[in-house]
């Protein structure tokens, strides 16, 4: 990202609105944050002293004047730092800086209906949606998925939306009848769907199974990079060694070295991190890569995905 | 001031077409080398690029009124040259922002914007237009959005929705097209309306430029130039009137082509579009006859040079075949074979005589 013209925003307030989840309205300080389709996602850089974070949030919704933007953090168990850092340190008056923003996961404009399906943090971009949803007059309903004690919460996120079309479920998918309520969709209706892996990987199931077509299925991963075994990187190019450590990403250990790799999701989900591999064996964790590239092992993700072999050449 | 508040040119028969010094040095020329070979040439497009036509975001020269009045007679005799699907409402909304806010910005003199919530003023002098609207409601605008500022703009536009991780032409205005039609490619995806291009497909240049579009971000725009030539001023050179224009082709002599063959340039910036996620598709075009373009010798020199050597496929998709060894020898008499500066700048404070 640019060094020069960096924008900065400082947290204007913040609430826990259960005890993981935490919302944070961002106030931008002499600029404007840019009208926004939902589904977008804005890129936050913030930390101390100590260690700087780059993260990516969905943005819940933009104040019409562009002064202010809200997203909610889910504070991960064993986060490498950044949603810890927010929940114990993300005070009001706290200034972050604004990196980016773009949308991996926007509404298609030529469905008929949209059927929203999330669990836990994964309401997020949804919340947005429902908004346009709502204003364009379209047709839709969302399903949500979370546990009985953050029922309460969830109900008061969503106070004010139209009943008839939002649905909070404090049951396993399964049990609340969601495989049926898919296999009775019409035709035209496009599925969108987001929260944790396990979340994911039965709705994916699901969806196939009742027979959509992938052009209708659209998902969005909340990924948090995990740790693993430290690795090294040889940078082809200037035949530097870069160690990457337990707790880093390969992203983050390249930009640490002071190079300037592309980034834009740092979740596994853009593509724009991907760099060549000359040698060794990548472990791939991203949802970009087709099965083809992943045997082929020449290109990895630096955002998430990490190292099989002890040292990985790159076309840096 | 650059642009003139009259119509002084003819982009139809009897064809009348002149350029200012000023706008011939101002002339996106497309070739930084004397060989050329088609390439996704992408560059961010930023405000103060090389040439001044590419120093502002959609850039107003001295043919405004004319070529707003050409397209004005084109659109009313073939409506259908405006064509937006119903789901790319909000990119319509999205291109009336881009275009107002930018236009009033960077030419305060010919345009202003007043914004008051939803309620905007938008004023237009070299048009003479003075317009009270809501922003949002189509209702309060003479065309719909999209139309209504695309017929205040030089250039073609097309609107593209993004799905399936490709990106579909769902929309646009289309009056001054190197000879394809919006009516045929309405509704295509990336790869299908650029299947007619010779070696392109070959050389991955679409794989890559599709992926690169699908990821292009709201905020930083990216300019191209393409080129190809046209037979007289003629800005419509479209399938639809292929009878009209396809016989010019033949009509070139030695003794007419400096006049009569033109070098045709299309700044092409693509947006991401804020509200919609859609793609805006900018097709801006310029038209300088020879005689105009050999009076920057670097140029002449350089035509002469890229024309020669020009792939057989590539000068017959784009359809010069015809001319271009009479175009050739014309030109060969303007080239000394000195060696010229890489990149596309004139070299020049001041042009040479006519
Ligand atoms: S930054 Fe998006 S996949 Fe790595």
């Amino acid at each position: 990202m640019a060094k020069s013209g960096v924008k900065t925003a400082i947290i204007a307030s913040t609430t826990l609105l259960t005890p993981t989840l935490r919302r944070f309205v961002l106030r931008a300080q002499g600029w404007c944050f840019p009208v926004l389709s939902a589904g977008s996602h804005v890129l936050l850089g913030f930390g101390g002293p100590e260690r700087m974070f780059k993260n990516a949030y969905s943005i819940v919704s933009r104040k019409d004047d562009g002064s202010e933007i809200v997203i909610i953090v889910r504070r991960a168990p064993q986060s490498r730092g950044g949603s810890v850092f927010l929940h114990e340190q993300g005070r009001e008056g706290l200034s972050v800086t604004i990196l980016g923003t773009a949308n991996l996961f926007p509404i298609m404009r030529r469905a008929r209906r949209h059927v929203l399906l999330s669990a836990g943090i994964g309401i997020t971009p949804f919340l947005a949606y429902l908004e346009t949803l709502r204003a364009g007059g379209m047709d839709y309903v969302l399903h949500h998925f979370c546990r009985p004690e953050e029922r309460e919460a969830f109900e008061s996120l969503l106070h004010g939306q139209d009943s008839a079309c939002v649905h909070i479920h404090d049951q396993l998918p399964g049990a609340a009848g969601l495989r049926e309520q898919l296999a009775n969709q019409p035709i035209t209706t496009h599925v969108y769907y987001c929260g944790p892996e396990g979340f994911m990987d039965w709705v994916a199931g699901a969806v196939r199974a009742v027979g959509f077509v992938p052009g209708k299925v659209h998902s969005e991963h909340f990924f948090v990079p995990e740790g693993g075994q430290p690795f090294a990187v040889v940078l082809a190019r200037s035949g530097r060694t870069v160690n990457v450590g337990a707790d880093e990403t390969l992203l983050e250990a390249l930009e640490a070295a002071d190079l300037n790799p592309p980034c834009m999701c740092r979740g596994g989900a853009c593509g724009a991190c991907a760099v060549t591999v000359l040698d060794g064996q990548p472990d791939h964790r991203d949802h970009v890569l087709t099965e083809a590239e992943r045997t082929a092992a020449t290109t990895i993700l630096t955002c998430v995905s990490r190292a099989k072999t002890q040292t990985l050449t790159l076309d840096l | 001031m650059i642009a003139q508040a009259s119509v002084k040119d003819s982009y139809r028969p009897p064809y009348g077409v002149t350029n200012s010094p000023e706008t011939i040095l101002r002339f996106p020329f497309p070739f930084p080398e004397d060989s050329y070979m088609y390439s996704m040439n992408v560059e961010p497009h930023v405000r103060g690029g090389p040439v001044v036509a590419m120093q502002n975001t959609f850039d107003i020269d001295e043919h405004y009124v004319a070529e707003c009045t050409e397209k004005a007679r084109i659109l009313a005799e073939d409506p259908r040259r405006c064509i937006v699907m119903p789901h790319m409402r909000e990119a319509e909304w999205d291109f009336v922002e881009l275009a107002m806010e930018t236009l009033s910005e960077q030419y305060p003199d010919y345009f202003a914007l007043m914004r008051d919530g939803a309620n905007w003023h938008w004023t237009n002098r070299l048009l003479g237009l003075e317009q009270a609207f809501v922003f949002g409601d189509a209702e309060t605008l003479p065309h719909p959005p999209f139309e209504y500022m695309a017929r205040q703009m030089q250039g073609d536009f097309t609107l593209h929705d993004q799905r399936e991780d490709d990106l579909w032409m769902d929309g646009g205005m289309v009056t001054a097209q190197a000879d394809w039609s919006l009516k045929f490619d309405l509704g295509m995806s990336f790869r299908q309306w650029h299947a007619p291009v010779p070696k392109a497909a070959e050389l991955g240049v679409f794989d890559r430029g599709l992926r690169f579009l699908l990821m292009l971000q709201h905020g930083k725009p990216v300019r191209r130039l393409n080129w190809t030539m046209t037979i007289n001023p003629r800005l419509d050179t479209s399938p639809e009137n292929y009878l009209v224009w396809g016989a010019d082709r033949a009509s070139v002599t030695p003794d007419n082509a400096l006049d009569k063959v033109h070098l045709r340039v299309e700044l092409q910036t693509l947006y991401r579009l804020p509200r919609s996620h859609a793609i805006l598709f900018s097709i801006r075009c310029y038209l300088l006859p020879l005689r105009d373009i050999v009076r920057v010798p670097k140029w002449g020199r350089r035509l002469h040079r890229v024309l020669g050597a020009l792939d057989p496929a590539l000068s017959s998709y784009k359809g010069l075949d015809l001319y271009r060894p009479t175009v050739v020898s014309v030109l060969s008499r303007y080239d000394d074979g000195a060696e010229l500066t890489p990149g596309i700048l004139p070299d020049l404070a001041q042009l040479e005589d006519a």
